[in-house]
């Protein structure tokens, strides 16, 4: 006899993720695993000469780095002499501020602050993120992608992910060689959505900086680390070459992260028996030490990995609390599905959502699942109304706001038709009235008619022969007549001739101004402190289409 | 793909493993400052002490001059000055390796787009010997002035020596 409650639950999507039991000698494990080192650090004049019970004589390229260049060192032994669970309350204690907090994690070893948040349940982690955070106001990012690569659809979704509050917005590409024309139609559709939104286009790494170089792009992302050598290896960089490509972002005025995260090295395989969460806080440090401002991780696109193991999403909140203490911008990830259960999607998320991160998703998708070219993602634009009720039910801003079909229609609309003249008189390929009012209204590139990819792909490449750069493109976009959107592209480029989005945690307002961990950093010390939503927000934030009042029953 | 497919895959991939071997490199020092955090952001509280790599001054800077021509590409690009500026601002506030950073960056201005992409693909495990890697280093410093930047080539080189990372010939 089968037994019938047990039928269906066989039934329910949850049933439908993969789970594994723990098998420390490959790495399937979240964190505290028994092949994990025990912190030490002993220092001889001024240089790290044994690191997490590992003698210089032995280590590794990524150890070298770290010992290096990623702790700060005149604290760093009492510190790893004091008591975890002692620095695990003061990690979450309400008295004592981050400033002061900072100062003890920047100067742990990668064992050590393993050790540490392995103390700490996952509330705990929450009231240390919610204080750890590097930006005093939290926000969101959003993917804007098509399995089309459709430009006008690009633009359109990206200036309705910008009225509904997105600070960054993140582009792929289904081909290759089409990386300039989606990066164009992401920048300029977000521009026309809410004035400086931060794009990025996550291609090849040379490619992409040479889209940032030309002024397609304000930021990059997706600079990826891991945590064992040969995993770097294959990755095909080092730590040095990183290092030396955040340099060169700078060097351009262009904002850039690294990206990491737990379940990587597992799943290529090179894990060394040791926890996801060891792994990956050495891709933190290497962050650090590489003198990124930030990183984007919390498993990120390896979340199947953590996910079927046990505590596997406590050790991604640990993971983004550790980028946290050690002073980085922390976009958290919440992007590639990872279950078929709603409940455990809802679950994950709360994690940063509740405590807030400076991107809560890295991103969240402005389209339907079926056009997110990352694989999917957590979220997606048919769960707009679903993310802005949890908002409201809690009273937490998750970075959106509430937004009126009109104005949503019409800013598509207008980002199409930008698109539609700012191709012509950059003499690229037509867009069509009929793809304009496709683009207005379309749900995903299932409403949108097809282009001829090929005439696409032949512009796009002719206009990086031809050196074409954002000036062009400002200066296009004003014979178009589109004064205000070239006034927001050529506020665009002007941060990079300032920089001051380079620092930790940086993101614009409207109006240009830069809102980062240096001007505004979290100073949050228990109830009435930190980020407070404002009346103002709070209104905003209340006030969704489908709620009944006394005045419309 | 399904996620039980996934960790089949996985539980018959991670057999491997590698050894280490010593490694060692030195350190570099960090410059004093003269502005800090109260002067930011830079762009917006002091515009007229900003100037773009060409020289010109980002108070000045315009859309209609955009529109006219007046300002270029070029113009948008961002001074060693500025980013040393910026460099100071991140020690004010305890992010030495961010500092550290743009002080790199600082020196790759100068570096044109396409031979800063040759060096970072030149940095990438097996793409050169260690000759080459000095070469380059070498190259930088004597074009460019870049004193920094040589020095990491050339720590990065002895590194990838010491754990077999260079090309093969």
């Amino acid at each position: 006899m089968k037994s019938k409650r047990f039928e269906a639950l066989d039934a329910r999507p949850v049933n439908q993720d993969g789970y594994v039991t723990e098998w420390p000698e490959v790495g399937l494990i979240a964190m505290s695993g028994p092949n994990d080192p025990k912190p030490s650090i002993r220092i001889e004049g001024g240089k790290v000469v044994e690191m997490d019970g590992k003698q210089r004589a032995d280590f590794d390229m990524i150890d070298t780095f770290v010992a290096d260049y990623g702790i700060k060192l005149d604290n760093a032994e009492a510190v790893c002499r004091m008591d975890s669970l002692d620095l695990a309350r003061r990690l979450c204690d309400i008295n004592v501020p981050r400033s002061e907090v900072v100062q003890l994690t920047t100067a742990m070893t990668p064992a050590k602050i393993c050790e540490v948040v392995g103390k700490m349940t996952v509330l705990e982690m929450m009231m240390a993120v919610n204080k750890m955070r590097a930006r005093k106001s939290p926000a969101n990012q959003a993917h804007v992608t098509n399995v089309k690569d459709h430009p006008v659809q690009i633009a359109a979704d990206a200036a309705e992910a910008a009225l509904r509050g997105f600070a960054e917005l993140e582009t792929t590409v289904g081909v290759a060689r089409i990386a300039p024309y989606n990066a164009i139609a992401l920048m300029v559709g977000a521009q026309v959505g809410r004035p400086g939104i931060l794009t990025q286009c996550a291609v090849e790494e040379a490619t992409e900086l040479n889209l940032g170089m030309r002024g397609f792009t304000a930021y990059a992302e997706t600079v990826s680390v891991y945590g064992t050598e040969p995993v770097f290896m294959d990755g095909d960089d080092t730590p040095w070459s990183k290092a030396f490509l955040a340099s060169c972002y700078a060097s351009r005025g262009l904002k850039m992260r690294f990206t990491s995260g737990t379940g990587s090295e597992v799943q290529m395989g090179y894990a060394e028996g040791k926890s996801m969460l060891y792994l990956e806080a050495r891709c933190l440090y290497i962050t650090k030490a590489a003198g990124s401002q930030g990183i984007q991780n919390g498993s990120v696109s390896c979340v199947g990995v953590p996910a079927a193991v046990p505590g596997g999403i406590r050790a991604i909140l640990a993971e983004n609390l550790i980028a946290m203490a050690l002073d980085l911008e922390c976009a958290s990830s919440n992007d590639q599905t990872f279950t078929h259960s709603d409940l455990r999607r809802v679950a994950r998320s709360l994690m940063q959502f509740v405590p807030g991160t400076d991107f809560i998703c890295s991103g969240y998708s402005a389209t339907p699942n079926y056009d997110n070219m990352f694989a999917g993602s957590n979220w997606d634009a048919d769960d707009y109304d679903d993310w802005l009720i949890i908002q409201r039910d809690l009273k937490v801003d998750g970075g959106l706001v509430p937004v009126l079909e009109d104005d949503v229609v019409r800013v598509r609309n207008k980002a199409a038709k930008v698109i539609q003249a700012l191709f012509r008189e950059l003499g690229l390929t037509d867009v069509s009235d009929a793809e304009v009012e496709a683009a207005t209204y379309a749900r995903g590139s299932q409403d949108m008619p097809n282009r001829n990819m090929v005439e696409d792909l032949k512009a796009a490449e002719d206009l990086l022969k031809r050196g074409l750069t954002g000036v062009d493109i400002v200066k296009a976009l004003a014979k178009t007549g589109f004064e205000d959107v070239a006034g927001s592209v050529f506020g665009m480029l002007k941060q990079r001739v300032a920089g001051d989005y380079l620092h930790t945690s940086a993101i614009l307002t409207k109006d240009f101004e830069v809102v980062s961990a240096v001007n505004q950093p979290n100073d949050y010390r228990g109830p009435q402190t930190g980020y407070q939503i404002s009346d103002e927000k709070w209104a905003q934030l209340k006030n969704i289409r489908q709620a009944m009042s006394p005045e419309n029953v | 793909m399904e996620s039980e497919e996934l960790i089949r895959q996985i539980m018959a991939e991670v057999m491997a493993n590698l050894g280490s071997d010593q490694v060692s490199f030195a350190k570099k020092p960090a410059a004093a400052g003269a502005v800090d955090a109260s002067s930011y952001p830079l762009g917006e509280r002091m515009p007229e002490k900003i100037k773009a790599a060409t020289g010109k001054v980002l108070a000045d800077f315009s859309l209609d001059k955009v529109k006219s021509g007046e300002l270029t590409a070029d113009d948008f690009r961002i001074a060693p000055e500025t980013l040393e500026m910026q460099a100071q601002v991140a020690e004010s506030v305890g992010r030495d390796t961010l500092a550290r950073n743009m002080r790199r960056a600082a020196e790759l201005i100068k570096v044109p787009d396409a031979e800063l992409l040759q060096v970072y693909n030149a940095l990438r495990p097996y793409r050169s010997t260690k000759g080459e890697l000095y070469g380059i280093a070498e190259g930088l410093e004597t074009k460019y002035g870049c004193k920094i930047n040589a020095a990491f080539i050339r720590e990065a080189a002895d590194v990838y020596e010491k754990r077999g990372r260079l090309k093969v010939d």
